[in-house]
């Protein structure tokens, strides 16, 4: 049953001079899709790199990651300048894909991700909407236990965003796998999580956990229970913000 | 607007060739020719020594002597570079090394070379120690310019040592490389003719010797031509080659 969860206990991490995460414990269910949402600089980015082992706590533990094959969308698309579009996609699938299986791969998301005719450019070429695409394309492609999103959607419009959310639910329905997914958007949280974890500003602390286990086809953003719950979260990130900006 | 502005982007550095050529012709009426050789004089010079076959037979010591301390340094400073880069502790090692091999003064290098290899291979010495360190610091400076980001994003994604410092490490150093190249290009016509000036009986840098001593000034003019002209070549060579092989990704 422990490994049924990815858990943080006492974890502490500083960056630099700034302690980012004091004491912080809370768990995943795995093959769950689980949400974070909270003002800017509360950590959250630093709970994903701590998932993936980019960082490691100064004290605590994390548990439940060991074997997990990590996948990443970086807030940042991360792309090599030096390979076009296709190669990007090739570079993390070489050593873990059949070439036959690969170049389907590559095909199916590039064309779903609408790049599929600039497989052969470079990123230099590419706008800044179509890189995050394009890193969104290698992180779904790449074989993974463990998807991290990072405020994957940020820089796209509303369609689109909407498009991708409903994207991730088809996915996680055809092979359920644990989803982090950070994000400032409540409605973006609201349509995929199981649970969704609010955080306070620093010093970073847990104000609720809200667990949502209603079906994904049955959630929608004009029904209850999405809309007291998304006026509870807005007013909870709200009260959040006032500590950042005392003035608004 | 582009149309009106080629001719005279074109134009003006003919004219200003022209000016120059103007100015030493009047130079020349001015003083003996000893001093000054007119540019007639100076490019029937030229033609002489072309004609003659001894602008080969003596460039092509000079090329031969370039290239091989040229490649040299190439092929000893860019893994020297990249180890610097990446390991710590060859860069404490090493360092101090690179930066003592720039700034010792460059006759000190042709006196050594004679006394420890012989006259014959002070030109190739000589070219190799100064452009190494050229060499070097720009493939360190490549290698530090690597974003931490991509390195994780490779992580991450579990790609192997081998391969990130082939997909990653390598096409980043690249332009520095070839920039540190451009460098070293620049210095080793120059360097292996004052090698030669001083060591050698051929090449261009001996007959330069040769043509001061029979006060041959218009030689003189006519061999630091071809070194110029080496320069220009090797320049115009490797800049259409960096435009081939990185343009389309930079």
């Amino acid at each position: 049953m422990i490994d049924s969860l990815i858990e943080f206990e006492q974890v502490h991490k500083a960056l630099g001079q700034t302690r980012v995460l004091d004491d912080f414990s809370f768990s995943a269910g795995k093959n769950k899709i689980f949400c974070i949402i909270g003002p800017s600089g509360c950590g959250k980015t630093t709970i994903l790199q701590l998932m993936a082992g980019l960082e490691q706590p100064d004290a605590g533990h994390i548990t439940g990651l060991a074997g997990q094959r990590v996948s990443y969308v970086f807030q940042e698309p991360r792309l090599l300048p030096w390979k076009t579009v296709a190669g990007n996609l090739d570079f993390v699938l070489r050593d873990v894909v059949t070439p036959a299986e690969r170049q389907k791969l590559i095909k199916g998301y590039l064309s779903t991700m609408g790049l599929y005719e600039y497989r052969d450019s470079y990123p230099k070429a590419l706008s800044g909407g179509m890189k995050q695409r394009l890193a969104i394309c290698r992180a779904f492609a790449f074989p993974h236990d463990l998807l991290l999103l990072d405020e994957p959607f940020k820089s796209l419009d509303m369609p689109l965003r909407l498009g991708l959310v409903r994207y991730v639910v088809k996915m996680w329905q055809a092979a359920p796998r644990t989803i982090v997914f950070v994000t400032h958007d409540i409605m973006e949280a609201l349509l995929l999580g199981h649970q969704i974890m609010v955080l306070s500003a620093r010093p970073t602390e847990i104000r609720e956990t809200i667990e949502l286990d209603l079906p994904h086809e049955q959630r929608n953003v004009g029904e209850e229970p999405l809309t007291s719950l998304y006026a509870k979260m807005l007013a909870m990130l709200e009260t959040e913000n006032k500590k950042y900006y005392p003035g608004l | 607007m582009k149309n009106s502005s080629w001719p005279i982007r074109s134009l003006l550095p003919i004219s200003g060739l022209a000016l120059f050529i103007v100015l030493w012709q009047i130079l020349s009426g001015l003083y003996n020719h000893v001093i000054i050789p007119s540019p007639v004089e100076v490019v029937r010079s030229f033609y002489g020594l072309a004609v003659g076959g001894e602008l080969w037979e003596q460039g092509r010591h000079s090329i031969a002597r370039g290239l091989a301390g040229f490649g040299l340094a190439v092929a000893a400073g860019t893994p020297l570079g990249l180890l610097i880069g990446l390991n710590p502790v060859a860069a404490s090692l090493f360092r101090p090394v690179v930066v003592i091999l720039q700034v010792t003064p460059l006759i000190s290098w042709l006196l050594l070379a004679m006394i420890w290899i012989g006259f014959s291979g002070v030109p190739v010495f000589i070219v190799f120690v100064t452009t190494v360190p050229l060499i070097v610091i720009n493939v360190f400076q490549g290698v530090n310019s690597i974003e931490q980001q991509l390195l994780q994003m490779a992580s991450v994604f579990r790609i192997g040592k081998a391969r990130v410092l082939r997909e990653i490490y390598l096409p980043q150093v690249a332009p520095y490389l070839l920039a540190g190249i451009s460098n070293a290009l620049g210095v080793t016509w120059k360097a292996v003719a004052m090698a030669e000036f001083l060591s050698v009986q051929a090449g261009i840098g001996a007959s330069m010797a040769v043509a001061r001593i029979n006060l041959e000034t218009a030689d003189l003019f006519a061999w630091t031509a071809s070194l110029i002209g080496l320069g220009l070549v090797t320049d115009r060579l490797l800049s259409y080659l960096t435009r081939r092989k990185l343009s389309h990704w930079m």
